[in-house]
């Protein structure tokens, strides 16, 4: 939803009748306004003359197109591959047909933070994707590195949960990662922890409860005896976590109940990143969550809306393709590989190798400097759409994209416009009856009407549709299975040795503002204090004060931060809330282009990442990269929101309650 | 107001602010006086009301070099605090405080104000006329909050390269170099809300308008309203917490967690926050 004046697109707000955001928006979806105001978005489709992008007409960028894809080209379906970011809705319907009328089968969708081992973890247990979490329902949230209010699966809808949750009766939340987030910043109590040994200290956790009778029964006898080796003194030399901790955390879990255990993010980006999940999710299962917290989603009736999500192995299929010189020619549309891909795989040089590159933007980033043709499409509040979300908390909710305002740059074009127009250099006759993207997206929309009872006509269907943003179809639930074997649990018991040449765990941490760094290029988000830091337009690295007193370090000081796989120079910033062994670099910034407010700022850490795999799923093991840290001699003050004292200095500013003494429940 | 009038009868101005007992709410405003609650126990510190508040009032983007020499222009922001003795690591994690302008009762910016810029409106508002201030930036200094934020720099001709400026919202004014500016609990709404109310010969109802920032914010942590209307959702929320607009340091049962950020001052802000709660036992 947005509001408009004189044609003018001015401010974004959550649509109430949507039952995933209730109306409520976060930052990002505010900037929305800035994408499409943004003084660098690409305002024609340019060409590459020579090492330059040069204007040039859409007659002459679509000749091109047609010259080099079309018919006539001769290229056949191996030899083309499409790049796209998540999608969902029609226009994933669309690139796919595209792609069937060339006989491809090379669509690749690609996210740097991909939901993918998180995935993989949930099919092999629960046999969904992704479960319906129940926050609200939940007496005590044991959350393991999910930073769920702030870059998880669904921020807005989750933060909404949150806020009953902390209603009467107040629940309790517990969180378990080597580096605070935003929702560990905002948890009951706060455990440090090596990065990835979180599955260890579940199955500590789990071997205390299993030594209940209430509780023996509820696995195979396989599973006891396995989580039996993770007793409390192996466990707690594995995850530094302090043993009185461990069965604290078993005593408050058998105390309430049902209470919700979730992973996230920095468990899921090791090695054993799918056994580290199900090592948490078994604790569900003990506890008898499943049912209760835990359960399935609405099983969607349009699976060809549903959303793809992206994978590493994707990406890495696209790019051994490119470095073999499969390829006559890619497209790229929502994803900045370029930029997110780590320098060992040497994505830009492989996608040179390309002879024929089209990227679809809004503004020239990283990956649209290396094509050939870039093209400026819409942006979200010029365009129509459909979307299908991931996390779908009430039936299935699909919502509805349609402009705010005309298109703000005559040379732009809808994206749904152009696959049209390319699917109709093969199939015209299939797709004569609609001239654009809007009529196609009326008829197909118009279809799901029997799906949600609407009885009046289709014209009238169509406007109710677009008057309220969204289509709620009532829709069965999903079954969820509890699949645990003895293999997904078995984790290594044996300390792992520190390697003397690179001493740090890197965590490359998500900002919920800047995810990959796509929308970097916002004044607001750039001007927005990174919530636990209050650090502004640039990067940094966060260490612990105990570690920098060691080494030297006060905050401003340049370090050296190297992998294997490069070195990255970086400001320091001392941080409390993170693992002393660890050490902490945002997404996001960095940037080499993409325009003003993001080129030049900040450092990108992707680059720097080893390729360690996940075992299962083959996706990169975005925590699992070591690296070394030297004081580079420099130093520059760090721009911050946060005054010279981190503390109230005794002033009654915030003050803290204990949850025994607060009566919830007789407020308003 | 006038200029002449306002400087003809200054004491009685000056005195016209309430001390403890002397008002009564119902006394002193017929209609509305607008009043905030904020839970920071759902306060999860996310951001989006300070970004919802750029978008809704024309706040420039002032870069990194002027954030550093203290120049943002955020009228409400999240300051972040740990708790003092925490040890080795922050194990209740952080505190969140969202902070705008107080809208105190008596305001010790206006007394300053050499030129009655920054006054109080017949809706309980500690307002600012752009046109009347001169820039000698008291009412800053005299801001217990520091909410009160000056333009140094001629934003309108730098933060807004074009066609950002297609995205200012018309209603609210674009300020220049050396005026004062803060929080208005989105003004222009209220007038908006007031102006249709009038015209349909009643009073605003309650939940018709909120300013950017509760509207935005995920967990529903502001609740804003008139406080007047002792139906309102706010209203009910001061008393339920027995937090009275005219009392200062008020004594109140340990288990109450309404709270006025530095009430000692005497300020009487229009903004209760709710303590953070943390369960000690886990």
């Amino acid at each position: 939803m947005g509001r408009v004046r004189e044609g003018r697109v001015l401010k974004m707000e959550g649509n109430p009748e949507s039952k995933i955001s209730g109306g409520k928006i976060c930052g990002l979806g505010q900037a929305a306004v800035q994408v499409q105001y943004n003084p660098d978005r690409l305002t024609q489709p340019m060409m590459r003359v020579g090492d330059s992008l040069q204007p040039v007409s859409w007659d002459k960028a679509m000749a091109l197109l047609e010259e080099k894809t079309g018919p006539k080209s001769g290229i056949n379906g191996n030899e083309f591959a499409f790049m796209t970011g998540a999608m969902s809705g029609h226009l994933k319907v669309l690139v796919q047909n595209y792609l069937d009328s060339l006989g491809s089968k090379n669509h690749f969708v690609y996210e740097a933070l991909s939901p993918a081992v998180s995935f993989a973890a949930n099919k092999q247990i629960y046999g969904v994707d992704m479960p319906r979490l129940h926050f609200d329902k939940a007496k005590l949230i044991l959350s393991f590195g999910s930073d769920f209010l702030g870059t998880g699966a669904s921020p807005v809808h989750f933060a909404k949960e949150y806020a009953k949750f902390r209603k009467a009766p107040r629940g309790t939340l517990i969180q378990i990662e080597p580096k605070m987030t935003m929702t560990g910043a905002n948890a009951d109590r706060w455990i440090p922890i090596i990065p990835g040994t979180e599955g260890v200290l579940a199955l500590g956790v789990a071997n205390q409860l299993l030594k209940h009778d209430d509780f023996s029964k509820t696995v195979p006898a396989d599973i006891v005896n396995l989580v039996g080796k993770y007793d409390l003194d192996t466990v707690s030399s594995i995850t530094s976590v302090r043993s009185d901790l461990i069965g604290h955390l078993a005593g408050l879990l058998w105390e309430k109940s049902p209470s919700l255990v979730i992973s996230g993010a920095s468990v899921e980006g090791h090695v054993h990143g799918v056994q580290n999940a199900a090592a948490i999710q078994i604790l569900n299962r003990i506890l008898g969550n499943v049912g209760k917290t835990v359960d399935g989603q609405a099983q969607s009736p349009f699976p060809q809306l549903a959303p793809a999500t992206g994978s590493f192995a994707s990406l890495k299929a696209m790019n051994d393709g490119m470095g073999a010189g499969t390829y006559k020619a890619v497209f790229i549309y929502g994803a900045n590989p370029v930029f997110t891909t780590p320098s060992f795989m040497g994505f830009r040089d492989n996608l040179r190798k390309v002879p024929f590159k089209v990227a679809f933007v809004n503004a020239v980033d990283e990956t649209a400097e290396e094509c050939d043709l870039v093209l400026p499409i819409y942006t979200a509040v010029e365009d129509f759409g459909s979307h299908v979300a991931w996390y779908q908390p009430e039936g299935v909710e699909i919502t509805m994209q349609q402009p705010l305002m005309d298109k703000l740059y005559s040379d732009t074009r809808s994206m749904g416009d152009i696959m049209l127009d390319l699917v109709k250099q093969r199939r015209a006759d299939e797709y004569k009856a609609w001239p654009n993207f809007f009529s196609y997206l009326k008829t197909a929309v118009t279809n799901i009407k029997p799906a949600v009872k609407y009885t009046d006509t289709d014209e009238h269907f169509w406007y109710d549709t677009l008057s309220h943003g969204v289509i709620h179809v009532d829709a069965p639930q999903q079954q969820i299975a509890e699949n645990f074997s003895t293999e997904m649990l078995d984790l290594p018991t044996t300390v792992n040795s520190p390697d003397p040449k690179f001493p740090f765990y890197l965590i490359p941490s998500e900002r919920h503002y800047f995810r990959d760094g796509r929308h970097a290029n916002c004044g607001w988000l750039q001007e927005s204090p990174d919530p636990l830091t209050t650090v502004v337009w640039d990067s940094w690295a966060e260490i612990h004060p105990k570690t920098a007193a060691s080494m030297g370090i006060h905050e401003g000081d340049y370090l050296e931060v190297s992998s294997q796989n490069g070195t990255i120079k970086v400001k320091a910033y001392l941080f409390p809330g993170i693992h002393p062994d660890a050490i902490s670099i945002p997404l996001g910034q960095g940037h080499e282009s993409l325009g003003r407010f993001a080129k030049g700022v900040g450092v990108n850490p992707f680059k720097i990442l080893n390729p360690v795999f996940e075992k299962n799923t083959g996706e990169l093991a975005m925590f699992g990269t070591r690296v070394s840290v030297k004081r580079t001699g420099q130093s520059e003050i760090v721009v911050k929101d946060e005054g010279p004292v981190s503390t109230q200095m005794g002033r009654k500013l915030v003050v803290t309650l204990p949850a025994d003494v607060a009566q919830l429940s007789k407020e308003i | 107001m006038s200029i002449t009038n306002l400087l003809n009868n200054w004491s009685f101005y000056r005195q016209k602010r309430p001390y403890q007992g002397q008002y009564d709410l119902n006394r002193q405003y017929s209609e509305y006086k607008w009043a905030m609650a904020l839970d920071l126990d759902i306060c999860t510190g996310c951001n989006a009301c300070t970004t919802a508040c750029y978008a809704e009032n024309n706040l420039p983007v002032v870069g990194k070099k002027r954030f550093n020499q203290g120049h943002v222009m955020h009228w409400i922001r999240i300051e972040r605090y740990w708790d003092e003795n925490m040890g080795e690591f922050p194990e209740q994690g952080a505190s969140f405080l969202p902070m705008m302008c107080q809208q105190c009762e008596e305001a010790p910016c206006e007394t300053v104000c050499p030129v009655g810029a920054t006054s109080h409106t017949n809706d309980g508002l500690n307002s600012q006329n752009y046109h009347r201030c001169v820039g000698s930036r008291y009412c800053s200094v005299n801001c217990p909050y520091k909410v009160r934020y000056f333009n140094f720099w001629n934003y309108p001709s730098t933060a807004w390269p074009a066609p950002l400026p297609d995205q200012l919202n018309p209603d609210v004014t674009v300020r220049t170099k050396g005026i004062m500016e803060k929080c208005t609990f989105c003004v222009q709404r209220l007038n908006e809300a007031k102006s249709r109310a009038r015209t349909e010969y009643r009073l605003v109802r309650d939940g018709e308008v909120v300013p950017a920032c509760v509207q935005a914010c995920p967990t529903s942590a502001i609740t804003f309203g008139n406080i007047v209307d002792p139906k309102s959702k706010v209203a009910m929320m001061w008393k339920n917490q027995q937090v009275d607009l005219y009392k200062d340091m008020q004594e109140k049962d340990n288990s109450v967690r309404g709270y006025r950020i530095l009430e000692d001052l005497r300020p009487f802000p229009s903004v209760m926050y709710l303590e953070r709660v943390r369960d000690m036992e886990a």
